[in-house]
């Protein structure tokens, strides 16, 4: 296929977590809210005065005072932050917000803030953690939404003076939607047949939509997703099977690269950084306020294993399953990122029902933070394609 | 021989083998004290397996066989000690015992597979082990049960190899090796269906970190999906210290309690709950008193006595057992006549320590060793640290609400949870203040190294401890796994710091390094 005009464009937005983009939005005056989890609401952190970029550190090397501090058990993804946070990397923020999500990011930002690597000289910057429900239920939600209010809104408002109205946070959101349509659009090519998109393609623009202030990236997206209107694809599927990837923390382009490279071609990404369910659109109503909605819209569609109601742990599998008929994947492929606790159990229960139940072949791995060399990874994935091409000429499941 | 404290070379006892090769000479009174209370333990033993049903248990259930190291066990945290000490040692290690043998009976009794009483199972709600049980203070008739406390959590402190099978089992299931062993543990133990059956329900809590809160999924596979028997989960807060957070906590414990009328038809009983909450308050006032008592020259309740009777009465008991306030006043009692007498539990106290982290359980009686091996006085842990403020215990209708916000309150600060949640000022930050309240030198502080809570802080800790000039004693391990870190492995961490950094010879040297790999 003919390379994608922005490609290398969006790909360069993620070699540096202060990347040109942010510098710009900061020349501009915005404020920089950093944030590490996909349960701290996007569009309240993207309001008329700021934007927000999720965490990275890209091209991480030696994690060695992360380590010092973590320790060698805490997940690689907590560490290379809080080495890349000591190192000066992220002295763009002007604030960060984190949710108690898990205890290995909580305590990342706890020796950020301890260390005080963010903060030195800033003298409105704050640290801001919060209760993130557990439970897709209504206690959960009012606990949510005060949670925004108290460790989003009020702190925007009081140290930066942004406006935190209903007003100002549904423009937000529109602005948000708009980023969602795009991101989704360019998605729905990946249920053709021969997709006119790479899995890798798609992680790059979609985690560039993560980090990068989005005014500033939608004329890109808007142009990107006019070429792949006409795009053709290569004339015989280069792949050799479809597979889902899901599970912990993705923010490595080189993990869906080198599953492509091994024969699996990603349809579709339900991980933290992913689009599936992170660039759904929020769709609000006049009636109630936009806060409670957006709440509401992100604890409902939420696949973080931390919400442990039985509603919410069944309905991650049988939202697996939707989205691999919907992308016509042939497995799945659930992935934790090594030492992370709530997706070691995520992805033991996750494999042994999306397999036993409902009949897919899955891969089951632990991963490192950065994956692109691992020849161990390359293999697994290797073997994984053949059992299902097995599979597949012996007649047995999907 | 004789009656004196560290008369007896503790460590010769200890011989390879399970049990250890002689019972300890303590002097007459105090022998024949610790020779009956073990005719009591064996009476217990005997008299809890007469029961064909218990007989029929301990061949269904696995980690049954445990159960026969209870003597063993008490011995263990009794070792080398006499008067007071020893009393009040057994005093709270045979009601634990005693306690324990009641659960075990009675989810006998219910269990589809056991007894099978149908009409008994109606009113029973299971509790994970480590979930705080104030939501059953209000239901006098409706038992509220554990089993994951027999199965995984006591095995362990009874047999140290006791739940290496359920972790294997829970690892062949796809579990990686590096996630807490306990909830591992217990997941195993669904995983291998080899848990009582029985109740109208179930309880689930976010206790203590990330890896106990996604098991719960996993028995919930077995208990909720298999078995029918369904599952409330209880989210109490993370950030426990946050005022934005406790009216959400308390809609949590209403709900919680709703769940139980709906699933038991019993009704909540304001009654019954300010009697226990007066017994709550009784218990924290006895810790209280107690701790104080740890900060001057001669603490008295410390080590095991204060650790292991506290996880019990605080978490499991909360106020439902009246002879629990029963013993907490006779520890008293013997806390202010050894205190009064300026009494000691070994022949001499070198160093005062805090024990902090989350502490070993198949080395419970670790605290004790440091004791009479090298004179380290444990004045408190992290487990025991638990809730200090007084509860609502009268009956009006501002403490009818304020009751739900206590319940939440005992709840969020639970046993480990109230530490390893919470942020770091309630782990790191108050790790110093009870160092100058108690005027420790030292920390011991347990690095549990699948808790990622606590690792977490690990640089945080040395620089702090640096900092304030506080001897810090790293001792990891793997909490239920003795095959990571055998205990040599573990005393030898300390045995280490002692000679190279403090320059000092044990107390007793037959301690310093013991064959107790094969041991219970």
């Amino acid at each position: 296929m003919k390379d994608l005009k922005h490609l290398y464009y969006f790909e360069r937005l993620l070699e540096d977590a202060n990347n040109e983009l942010i510098q710009q939005a900061k020349s501009e005056g915005l404020k920089c809210i950093a944030y590490t989890c996909e349960n701290v609401p996007e569009p309240l952190m993207n309001l008329a005065g700021t934007f927000s970029t999720r965490l990275r550190a890209p091209r991480t090397g030696s994690i060695d005072m992360g380590t010092y501090y973590l320790t060698s058990f805490l997940c690689e993804y907590s560490r290379a932050l809080l080495e890349r946070a000591i190192e000066g990397g992220y002295n763009f923020a002007d604030a960060i917000i984190t949710p108690d999500g898990c205890t290995m990011m909580n305590r990342c930002v706890e020796n950020m803030e301890l260390l005080h690597t963010m903060d030195q000289g800033k003298e409105n910057f704050f640290y801001e953690y919060m209760e993130i429900p557990q439970k897709g239920d209504e206690n959960g939600l009012n606990l949510y939404v005060l949670q925004c209010k108290n460790h989003i809104l009020k702190p925007l408002a009081e140290k930066y003076g942004i406006d935190v109205s209903d007003a100002a946070i549904r423009k937000a959101v529109a602005e948000h939607n708009e980023i969602c349509h795009l991101i989704r659009a360019m998605g729905e090519f990946r249920k053709e047949d021969n997709p006119r998109i790479t899995g890798y393609e798609y992680h790059i623009i979609t985690l560039a939509s993560y980090v990068a202030p989005k005014h500033l990236i939608v004329d890109k997206l808007r142009e990107t997703l006019e070429e792949l209107q006409s795009r053709e694809p290569d004339a015989k599927f280069p792949y050799r099977a479809r597979v889902v990837f899901a599970g912990s923390e993705v923010d490595d382009v080189d993990a869906i690269k080198l599953c492509e490279e091994s024969g699996a071609y990603v349809c579709a990404d339900r991980f933290c950084y992913g689009s599936l369910p992170g660039r759904d659109p929020i769709v609000l109503n006049d009636e109630e306020d936009a806060l409670t909605q957006i709440c509401r819209i992100y604890q409902k569609r939420a696949q973080c294993p931390r919400y442990w109601d039985t509603t919410k742990y069944w309905g991650r599998k049988s939202y697996l399953d939707e989205i691999a008929k919907e992308y016509k994947a042939d497995g799945i492929i659930i992935e934790q990122m090594k030492f992370c606790d709530p997706w070691a159990y995520e992805r033991m229960v996750g494999t042994v029902v999306m397999r036993e139940d409902y009949g897919y072949p899955v891969l089951a791995v632990d991963r490192p933070y950065a994956i692109g060399s691992s020849g161990q990874m390359r293999t697994r994935v290797q073997a994984f394609v053949e059992s299902i091409e097995i599979k597949k000429i012996q007649g047995g499941n999907k | 021989m004789a009656k004196e404290i560290g008369a007896e070379e503790l460590g010769r006892f200890i011989t390879g083998g399970k049990v250890k090769s002689r019972r300890e000479w303590r002097g007459i009174e105090d022998t024949l004290y610790d020779y009956s209370r073990w005719l009591y333990i064996m009476a217990q033993l005997g008299g809890f397996i007469m029961k064909p049903r218990n007989i029929k248990a301990m061949f269904r259930y696995r980690w049954m066989a445990n159960y026969l190291g209870v003597p063993a066990m008490v011995d263990r945290h009794t070792q080398g000690l006499r008067g007071p000490y020893l009393r009040m040692a057994h005093l709270e290690q045979d009601l634990v015992v005693y306690d324990v043998a009641k659960l075990l009976d009675n989810l006998f009794r219910g269990d589809r597979r056991i007894g099978n009483d149908e009409e008994f199972s109606k009113k029973v709600i299971l509790f994970d082990e480590n979930e705080m049980t104030s939501v059953m203070m209000g239901f006098p008739t409706v038992k509220g049960l554990s089993r994951e406390t027999p199965s995984t959590y006591v095995p362990v402190l009874l047999n140290q190899k006791a739940v290496l099978h359920y972790i294997d089992v829970c690892q062949e299931y796809g579990l990686p090796g590096d996630v807490c062993p306990m909830p591992a543990a217990e997941a195993g133990v669904s995983i291998d269906d080899d848990a009582p059956i029985l109740g109208a329900g179930a309880i689930q809590c976010n206790t203590t970190c990330d890896g106990s809160l996604l098991s719960n999924g996993v028995i919930g596979k077995r208990l909720e999906v298999e078995d029918g028997i369904p599952i409330f989960q209880m989210a109490a807060p993370l950030r426990h210290q946050e005022d934005d957070v406790q009216e959400y906590a308390a809609q949590e414990i209403k709900n919680a309690i709703a769940f139980v009328e709906e699933r038991t038809g019993e009704k909540w009983d304001w009654n019954y709950y300010f009697e226990c909450a007066k017994r709550v308050n009784i218990a924290t006032r006895a810790r209280l008193y107690w701790l104080d008592m740890n900060k001057t020259d001669y603490p008295q309740v410390f080590g095991s006595n204060l650790a292991l009777y506290t996880e019990t009465n605080y978490m499991a008991i909360s106020g439902k057992v009246a002879a629990f306030a029963d013993v907490d006043q006779k520890l008293t009692e013997l806390a202010d006549y050894a205190y009064k007498n300026k009494m000691m539990m070994a022949k001499e106290y070198r160093h005062r320590a805090i024990v902090w982290g989350v502490q070993s359980h198949f080395y419970f009686d670790f605290l004790l060793w440091l004791v009479n091996c090298w004179g380290i006085v444990p004045l408190t842990d992290m487990l025991s640290m638990v809730n200090t403020r007084m509860i609502a215990e009268e009956d009006t209708p501002e403490n009818r609400e304020q009751a739900y916000r206590d319940m939440a309150w005992l709840t969020e600060n639970m046993i480990m949870r109230n530490r390893t949640h919470g942020g770091y000022k309630v782990l790191l930050d108050q790790l110093w203040e009870y160092c100058e309240e108690f005027n420790a030198d030292t920390v011991i502080l347990w690095e549990h190294m699948a808790c990622k809570a606590l690792t977490g802080m690990h640089g945080q800790f040395e620089e702090k401890a640096r900092e304030k000039g506080i001897h810090l004693i790293w001792v990891s391990h793997d909490l239920f796994d003795p095959r990571i870190v055998s205990r040599q492995e573990i005393r030898d961490q300390i045995n280490n710091y002692m000679r190279t950094v403090f320059r000092e010879e044990p107390l007793d040297p037959s301690l310093e390094v013991l064959d107790d790999d094969n041991a219970w």
